[in-house]
């Protein structure tokens, strides 16, 4: 008895790219936190060129390919333009901390609330169904515009930009599902000189959208335990301030990161921040500003109504207050404290007189 | 993770210490409550199901009301009374047409239900040292799909801040889809730099030139994107599944799969969106195919992907050579069979015009 023995088709195989690849016998470990960017940052893969030549859109580290299209016309490629030095941390924090606002926010303690303070609440809740997405559309731009070899500080700016989709998200039902319904936009953060959508420079942008803008947000989120009416609010507006602390943290210590790398660049910084603070004190873009409209709703909500208005302004100054005490504690943070000193900032003279 | 940022700590503290001194304040201005009243549609009460309170549940009354063009290009929710005298934004996408897909908001939701994070999640112990040949062949891949996924984060984010805040479930969903890109360039490098390899050499990037070079609009890059890169990342992943190695690469690839499912989900259905609501539409797909067929059938022909695929199919160069390119070559003629049978679905016949290059990968 034979049996026929079948000789497989043999096809060639290219293997000359195993010759030409990354640096080899990387062994990243997980740590406590299991495994991190900052552990795979090893050998030469953790070395962050100070310019980026990467036009091809290669990871960092990856062998290059002469022939490889230059798709990536990165026009922020230099470390200073973008980088933080905690980008790694913020990133797996971020990724930590996502939540749910379908599922995560106990809709079901929502109560019907008297009318004032309803509309109070779908007020501010119309607000920010309009603003929060300024920080996921404005950042995908610069995503866009950022050579991979910067990968660390880019992907906290995409986890940005969900959890601006989540905020967008959970305003606009929270507006949705007690009885009330949407109300007039503000139009904060349209198109005019000096908002957050037009800057030119990523730095400037950061500082009006990480530094002003959510940094104002910010504490306004923090103290969502005097004004949120429910357990429903003061989980959004909670879950909320976890965010935006990651997305000012993004902010402050870029800003750090770039004073020490540049400091030719500081009176140019010092000038955003002069307009920064303009934005905070009587800007549309904070919630609890002096001219804005959504004050008014606040203090309603502070007060617990109309007729306790003058109640909740006072709880509504506090927060004023704190948001300028937390803006220099981060400017300081950052590295530019020196202007609350030298009489160039008008906030700690606003700061004295809340008092 | 339970600690504060460190750059928030210090400033919460001094914060803290702020509130609690709620002083009277003198001279409060007369509110003039100029915002109140102000509503087109009052009185919703939208309530949890079973699955929580969806973005999907929210379209209620007017607030559902999606029209076929966005008038506003200002950032007015949808259903918000206007605001006259808003400078507009740059938002160039406002036809319905040019992003939607009635699935987006259901898939948002499913994004952020189905998140998963690769730094604890993944059994990274379960990797164990593999043969030079295989280590090689996976880093290479490892290399090539995160190119790709750069590639589908860089060019939605591109698109994302054009569309039209009147579709913001679309904008949303996106979002999620950049982030699973994120992720999964995240996890990719992990693999690759956790178990005595690297990263391999880049790609030469043909598709990728092609779908950054779609810029016409977004509706030409889903069909580059999805309909033809995003079908062969299907096949691909699902090849890299039923041959991983160990615990480690099955969550990983099993992982990535789900988020790719999603953003095809929605990729497919846009594009059977446009087909049906925008005279035309097919026409210009077709062209496109035809062009980009032709540069999907140079790259299918290059030889990085096709022998790492092999030798991980094969479990090392020698079976690479035989067995391993046979399956590679199986894998690629199941992914021409599902892109034809997307192009009948919406309504584009490639069969008989298939480029010859691909067509070759049919028979026998
Ligand atoms: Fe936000
Ligand atoms: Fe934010």
């Amino acid at each position: 008895m034979s049996e026929a023995v079948e000789i497989p088709e043999e096809h060639d195989l290219d293997t000359s790219w195993m010759e030409n690849m990354g640096e080899w016998g990387a062994n990243a470990r997980p740590g406590k936190r299991g495994l991190t960017l900052a552990d795979i940052q090893v050998g030469s893969y953790g070395d962050l060129p100070e310019v980026s030549d990467n036009m091809t859109g290669r990871p960092r580290g990856a062998a290059v390919r002469p022939e490889a299209y230059r798709v990536g016309a990165y026009s922020v490629h230099t470390l200073s333009e973008i980088w933080l030095d905690n980008a790694e941390y913020l990133y797996e924090e971020a990724l930590q901390r996502q939540w749910s606002s379908a599922t995560d926010i106990p809709w079901h303690t929502l109560e019907p609330l008297p009318d004032d303070v309803e509309e109070a609440e779908c007020f501010l809740c119309t607000f920010f169904n309009e603003v929060e997405f300024v920080a996921g559309d404005v950042p995908a731009r610069w995503i866009a515009k950022t050579t991979p070899d910067y990968l660390e500080a880019r992907n906290v700016l995409v986890v940005q930009v969900m959890d601006e989709a989540r905020h967008m998200d959970v305003f606009r039902k929270r507006a949705l599902a007690n009885g009330g319904g949407l109300m007039r936009m503000s139009g904060a953060t349209s198109g005019f000189v000096g908002s957050i959508d037009l800057a030119r420079d990523f730095t400037e942008m950061s500082t009006r959208l990480h530094i002003s803008g959510e940094g104002a947000v910010l504490t306004m989120f923090r103290m969502g335990e005097l004004f949120g009416q429910n357990e429903a609010e003061k989980t959004m507006y909670r879950l909320c301030a976890q965010d935006e602390a990651r997305h000012v943290a993004f902010g402050v210590m870029h800003l750090r990161f770039l004073a020490a790398a540049e400091p030719e660049r500081g009176e140019e910084i010092n000038c955003y921040l002069d307009e920064a603070e303009g934005q905070l004190i009587s800007g549309q873009q904070n919630p609890a500003g002096a001219l804005a409209e959504t004050s008014e709703a606040l203090a309603v909500l502070l007060g617990g109504g109309m007729q306790h208005y003058d109640e909740g302004h006072k709880k509504l100054l506090v927060i004023r207050r704190r948001q300028l005490k937390e803006y220099m504690k981060r400017v300081m943070s950052a590295g530019f404290g020196e202007r609350f000193e030298n009489g160039r900032s008008p906030i700690p003279e606003r700061y004295a007189a809340s008092a | 993770m339970s600690e504060k940022l460190p750059t928030e700590a210090a400033v919460t503290a001094a914060g803290e210490a702020d509130s609690k001194t709620i002083e009277p304040v003198h001279g409060v201005h007369k509110p003039k409550y100029d915002w109140m009243g102000l509503t087109n549609e009052w009185g919703v009460r939208v309530k949890p199901g079973i699955h929580g309170l969806r973005l999907g549940d929210l379209n209620v009354g007017i607030y559902g009301e999606i029209p076929e063009f966005w008038e506003d290009q200002t950032r007015r929710p949808r259903g918000a009374l206007s605001r006259p005298g808003i400078p507009p934004l740059p938002y160039s996408l406002r036809y319905k047409h040019e992003m939607w897909a009635d699935c987006a908001a259901d898939l948002y939701e499913e994004a952020i239900q189905r998140r998963w994070i690769p730094a604890t999640e993944v059994p990274w112990d379960s990797l164990e040292v593999l043969p030079d040949d295989v280590e090689r062949a996976v880093c290479q891949i490892c290399t090539e799909l995160s190119q790709c996924a750069n590639t589908e984060l860089e060019i939605i984010a591109y698109w994302q801040d054009r569309m039209s805040y009147g579709y913001f479930e679309v904008k949303q969903f996106l979002a999620t889809v950049t982030f699973d890109c994120a992720r999964h360039m995240e996890v990719l490098r992990k693999r690759a730099l956790s178990n005595g390899g690297g990263l391999g050499i880049e790609s030469r990037g043909r598709v990728n030139r092609m779908i950054l070079e779609s810029s016409g609009g977004w509706t030409e890059a889903v069909v580059y994107l999805y309909l033809m890169r995003g079908t062969y990342i299907t096949r691909l992943l699902t090849g890299l599944l039923s041959s991983a190695h160990n615990d480690a690469e099955s969550f990983i690839y099993s992982h990535m799969l789900e988020d790719h499912a999603r953003h095809l989900t929605y990729g497919y259905d846009h594009l059977k969106y446009a087909a049906t609501h925008r005279k035309g539409s097919t026409a210009i797909m077709r062209t496109l195919l035809t062009i980009g067929e032709g540069h999907m059938a140079d790259e299918l022909k290059d030889g990085v992907v096709r022998s790492a695929m092999a030798i991980i199919f094969g479990g090392g160069i020698e079976g690479g050579r035989t067995r391993g390119m046979k399956r590679y070559l199986l894998l690629v003629r199941e992914f021409l069979e599902d892109y034809l049978a997307l192009c009948r679905w919406l309504g584009i016949d490639r069969e008989e015009t298939l480029h010859p290059m691909l067509k070759s990968y049919l028979e026998d």
